[in-house]
C-alpha cells in the first residue's frame, strides 16, 4: 500500500512523495472544493459591488431604462447634496450612540447578572429575548411608546409627577436621532451582555483573590481586573456594535422615515430614499460606494486600535 | 384489464377536454384596506364574479405593503415576481416615478381600443391626456375629496361651526385650543396625511387657480401669492394650534387623537371611512366641511386622482390584466362598489341613483359636486415630492419657515425639470 510504513505515520514529506497527494494535487482539489462558494461569492457579493460601481458612472432612472455613461457627475451630485452630509454626520452619530448605549448597557447589565447565583438564567434570557424581535417590530413599538399624546413613556412621566419632562420624542430635532437609537441599542444589548457574559466567566478568579489580599475595593477590582480582563471581547464588542450600527436602517425607516426634516436621516435610509422612492440609482450607487468606504475606514482604525491594545 | 385501463384513459381525457384549455393567475395589488372584513367581503365577490365570467382564471390577491411614496409598489414590481395589475394611490406626482423608471405600461391605446376614454369623466381623461405629453399611463378608480373632518356631537355641545372666512377658523382654532383640546390633527410622517392639511391650507390662502399655475410652473412656489399657506402652516405652529410634537405622527397617530376625540377637526378624503370603520367610530357624528377661505370658490375640497389601476411592464398576464381593468369599470361593478357598506370613495365617473352608502361620504359628495381643487401630493413631479413632505415635516416642528421652506420647493422643482 503506498504510504504504509508500518505502525508509525509516515512524516508529510514521505507521504507526499509517496504520491497520496502533491501541493500541486491539494491545490487543485481545493479549489474545485471551493468552487461553488466562490461561484456563489462571484455572483452575490462581487458581481453587485461591480454593478454598484458601474452604476455610479451612470444615469439611470432604474429599472428596464438604459443606463447613460456620465462620468463623475454622480459624484459631484453627491458632494453638493447637503442631505448626504447630514445624513453622513448623522450616522457617525449614530454609531457612537449604538456603540456607547448597546455596548454600554450589555457591558452594565453583563457585570450586575453575573453576579447572580439563582436568577441569572432568567435575567439573562429576559435581557436577551428583545434580540429575538425584529428590528421593524421593535420600531413599530417604541414608535407607540413614543407617542406625544398617547405614548407609555410620556403617559408614565405626567403619572409619576414629571409632566414637565415630556418631549417630542421623535418630533425634536435635537432628539430624534437618540430616541430612535434607544430603541435600535434595545435590541441589540442582549447580544453583547451575553458575551461580556462569557468574557467574565474567562477571567481568572485568582486574580480577584490576589487583588483582594492587597486590600482592592470592588471598583478597583473593576478597573484592574475585570476591564482588562474583558479587553479581547470588548474589542469584539466594539467592532460587532460598529457593524450593527452601520446597518442602522430598520428602526429608522419604521419610527421617522429620516425626519423630521432630515434629522434623523442615515446614509442607509438616504440610499433607500434615492433608490426605490426616486428611483435615482445613479446617486444611490455613489453613497453605498461611500458607505462601503467608511466601511473600510472604520475596519482599519479599528483593527490598528485592536492591534495596539493587545501588544 | 385493458378495457379497464382504455375506458380510464378515455374518462382522463374527457376531463382533460372539458377543463380550460390552461389555467391563468392573475396576481393583483389590493386595496389598502383589503384586510379589513367589509372590504375583503367586496372584494372577494368581485374576484368571484370575475372569475365566474372568465372560467379558468384565478385572482390572487396580494395585500399591499406600501405605495409608491414609500417606494413598496417598485420594490414589487422590481422583483420580477410582482403583481400583474396594481391598484394604489396615485396621481401624476406617483406615477411620474414608476413612468420615468419604466415600470409601467403606456395604456394610451386601452382607452381608444377598450372604449376607456368613455367610462371616465370627460374633464379627467383630458386632465390624463395632459399629463405625459399625450401617453397614459393610468386608469383611475377613485378621486379624492380632502376637507374637514369634524365631531358633530364635540361641535354641538360647545356651539362650534366650520366658519366662512380665514379669520373666523382661527378664532374656531383659538376657541378649541382653550378647551383643552387640539384644534387639529396632522400625521406628517405618512407622506399622504401631511399633505392632506397642507394642500388644503395652501388653496385656502392662494386659490385654486394660483396652486394650479403653481404645479404647471407658471408661478414660482416661493412666490409670495402661493408661499401664503406655508406660511399660514407656520403661524399656526407657533400659536399652538398644531403641535410641533405632531410632527412625529404618522396617520395612524393622527387619526388616533381624532377618533379618541382629543382632537376637533382632522383634513382627510372619503377613504377615511374606512379608518373610521376600523376605530370603531360612529360614522353618523363624523361631519365634513371644505377648508374656509377668504378667496371666492376656493373653500372647496382639494384632491385629484386617489387612486388608479396600473399595470407593471413585466406582468405575467398583461392581457388577463387589461380584462380584469374592463370589469371593474363596467357598469355592475362601479354600482356594486358604490353602494356597497365598504365604499369609501368618489367614482371617476357618475354613477346615476346612487345613494352614498354613509351621511358622511354623501357630504363628501355635495361638496365635491363642484368640482375638486389641487392637492399637489399627488401633482407634484416625483423628484420634488420628497422635499416637499419634508417641508411640511420642517415647517410643523419649527425647524423652518414657510417663505424657506417654499424656496427649498421650488429649488427642486427647477432641479426636476
Amino acid at each position: 500500500m503506498a504510504g504504509h510504513t508500518g505502525g508509525k505515520p509516515a512524516p508529510m514529506s514521505k507521504r507526499r512523495a509517496a504520491g497520496s497527494a502533491s501541493p500541486d494535487g491539494d491545490a487543485g482539489t481545493a479549489f474545485w472544493l471551493m468552487a461553488p462558494a466562490l461561484a456563489l461569492y462571484a455572483l452575490f457579493t462581487l458581481l453587485p459591488i461591480a454593478a454598484t460601481f458601474w452604476l455610479s458612472f451612470n444615469s439611470s432612472a432604474g429599472f428596464n431604462t438604459s443606463a447613460s455613461f456620465v462620468g463623475v457627475d454622480n459624484y459631484a451630485k453627491a458632494a453638493q447634496d447637503p442631505i448626504v452630509w447630514k445624513s453622513l454626520g448623522h450616522t457617525f452619530i449614530w454609531l457612537a450612540y449604538h456603540v456607547v448605549m448597546a455596548g454600554g448597557l450589555g457591558l452594565l447589565l453583563a457585570l450586575a447578572v453575573s453576579r447572580l447565583k439563582i436568577t441569572q438564567v432568567f435575567f439573562r434570557t429576559a435581557f436577551f429575548l428583545p434580540h429575538l424581535v425584529s428590528l421593524a417590530v421593535v420600531g413599530v413599538i417604541w414608535a407607540n411608546i413614543y407617542d406625544p399624546f398617547f405614548g407609555l413613556l410620556n403617559t408614565a412621566l405626567t403619572r409619576i409627577g414629571l409632566g414637565a419632562f415630556t418631549q417630542g420624542w421623535l418630533s425634536d430635532p435635537a432628539l430624534v436621532l437618540f430616541s430612535v437609537n434607544v430603541a435600535s441599542s434595545w435590541q441589540g444589548f442582549g447580544l453583547y451582555m451575553l458575551l461580556f457574559i462569557a468574557g467574565l466567566q474567562n477571567i481568572d478568579h485568582s486574580l480577584y483573590d490576589a487583588a483582594e489580599v492587597d486590600g482592592a475595593n470592588a471598583f478597583q477590582k473593576l478597573i484592574y481586573v475585570t476591564l482588562p480582563g474583558l479587553r479581547e471581547v470588548m474589542t469584539f464588542v466594539v467592532s460587532l456594535a460598529m457593524i450593527n450600527g452601520l446597518k442602522g436602517f430598520a428602526t429608522v425607516f419604521v419610527m421617522t422615515n429620516g425626519g423630521p426634516f432630515y434629522q434623523s436621516e442615515l446614509i442607509t435610509t438616504y440610499i433607500y430614499r434615492l433608490a426605490f422612492q426616486s428611483q435615482d440609482h445613479g446617486l444611490a450607487a455613489v453613497l453605498c460606494i461611500l458607505l462601503s468606504l467608511l466601511a473600510i475606514a472604520i475596519t482599519i482604525v479599528f483593527n490598528r486600535w485592536r492591534a495596539r491594545l493587545s501588544q | 384489464m385493458l378495457k379497464f385501463l382504455a375506458r380510464g384513459t378515455a374518462l382522463a381525457a374527457m376531463i382533460a377536454a372539458s377543463s380550460p384549455a390552461h389555467a391563468e393567475t392573475l396576481k393583483m395589488w389590493g386595496p389598502e384596506q383589503i384586510t379589513e372584513p367589509l372590504v375583503a367581503q367586496l372584494w372577494n365577490g368581485i374576484k368571484a364574479d370575475f372569475e365566474k365570467a372568465n372560467p379558468g382564471v384565478t385572482v390572487e390577491f396580494m395585500p399591499p405593503t406600501g405605495t409608491i411614496s414609500n417606494g413598496a409598489v417598485q420594490a414589487a414590481i422590481q422583483s420580477d415576481a410582482g403583481p400583474d395589475v396594481i391598484l394604489t394611490n396615485s396621481g401624476i406626482g406617483r406615477v411620474s416615478v414608476v413612468k420615468n423608471a419604466k415600470q409601467v405600461m403606456p395604456l394610451t391605446e386601452q382607452y381608444e381600443k377598450r372604449g376607456w376614454k368613455d367610462e371616465i369623466y370627460p374633464w379627467l381623461y383630458t386632465e390624463l391626456k395632459g399629463q405625459f405629453g399625450g401617453e397614459i399611463y393610468e386608469v383611475p378608480d377613485g378621486l379624492d375629496a380632502l376637507g374637514i373632518w369634524y365631531h358633530k356631537d364635540l361641535f354641538e355641545q360647545a356651539g362650534w361651526k366650520i366658519p366662512a372666512t380665514w379669520a373666523e377658523f382661527e378664532t374656531l382654532m383659538k376657541s378649541i385650543e382653550q378647551s383643552g383640546l387640539q384644534p387639529i390633527a396632522i400625521g406628517p410622517r405618512t407622506p399622504g396625511s401631511a399633505g392632506h392639511l397642507f394642500g388644503n391650507l395652501l388653496q385656502s390662502a392662494s386659490g385654486k387657480d394660483v396652486i394650479g399655475k403653481a404645479l404647471r410652473r407658471e408661478i414660482a412656489f416661493s412666490d409670495p401669492s402661493v408661499a401664503a399657506g406655508a406660511i399660514r402652516l407656520q403661524k399656526l405652529v407657533e400659536a399652538g394650534y398644531i403641535k410641533k410634537e405632531m410632527a412625529g405622527l404618522d396617520l395612524d397617530g393622527a387619526s388616533r387623537l381624532w377618533f379618541n376625540k382629543r382632537a376637533a377637526m382632522f383634513v382627510a378624503g372619503p377613504w377615511f371611512t374606512a379608518n373610521a370603520r376600523k376605530a370603531g367610530y360612529d360614522l353618523a357624528n363624523a361631519g365634513y366641511a371644505p377648508m374656509p377661505s377668504d378667496i371666492k370658490g376656493a373653500d372647496i375640497p382639494t384632491g385629484g386622482v386617489g387612486w388608479s389601476w396600473l399595470v407593471p411592464v413585466n406582468s405575467k398576464q398583461p392581457e388577463l390584466a387589461m380584462k380584469w381593468i374592463d370589469f371593474m369599470l363596467s357598469d355592475a361593478v362601479m354600482k356594486k362598489r358604490a353602494q356597497d357598506p365598504a365604499s369609501t370613495m368618489i367614482y371617476p365617473r357618475e354613477i346615476p341613483g346612487v345613494e352614498p352608502p354613509t351621511p358622511v361620504l354623501k357630504d363628501i359628495f355635495a361638496a365635491a359636486a363642484g368640482g375638486v381643487g389641487y392637492n399637489p401630493s399627488v401633482y407634484l413631479p416625483g423628484p420634488v415630492l420628497d422635499t416637499y413632505f419634508q417641508v411640511i415635516q420642517g415647517l410643523i416642528s419649527g425647524q423652518i419657515g414657510g417663505e424657506d421652506g417654499m424656496k427649498q420647493i421650488q429649488a427642486k422643482m427647477i432641479e426636476a425639470k
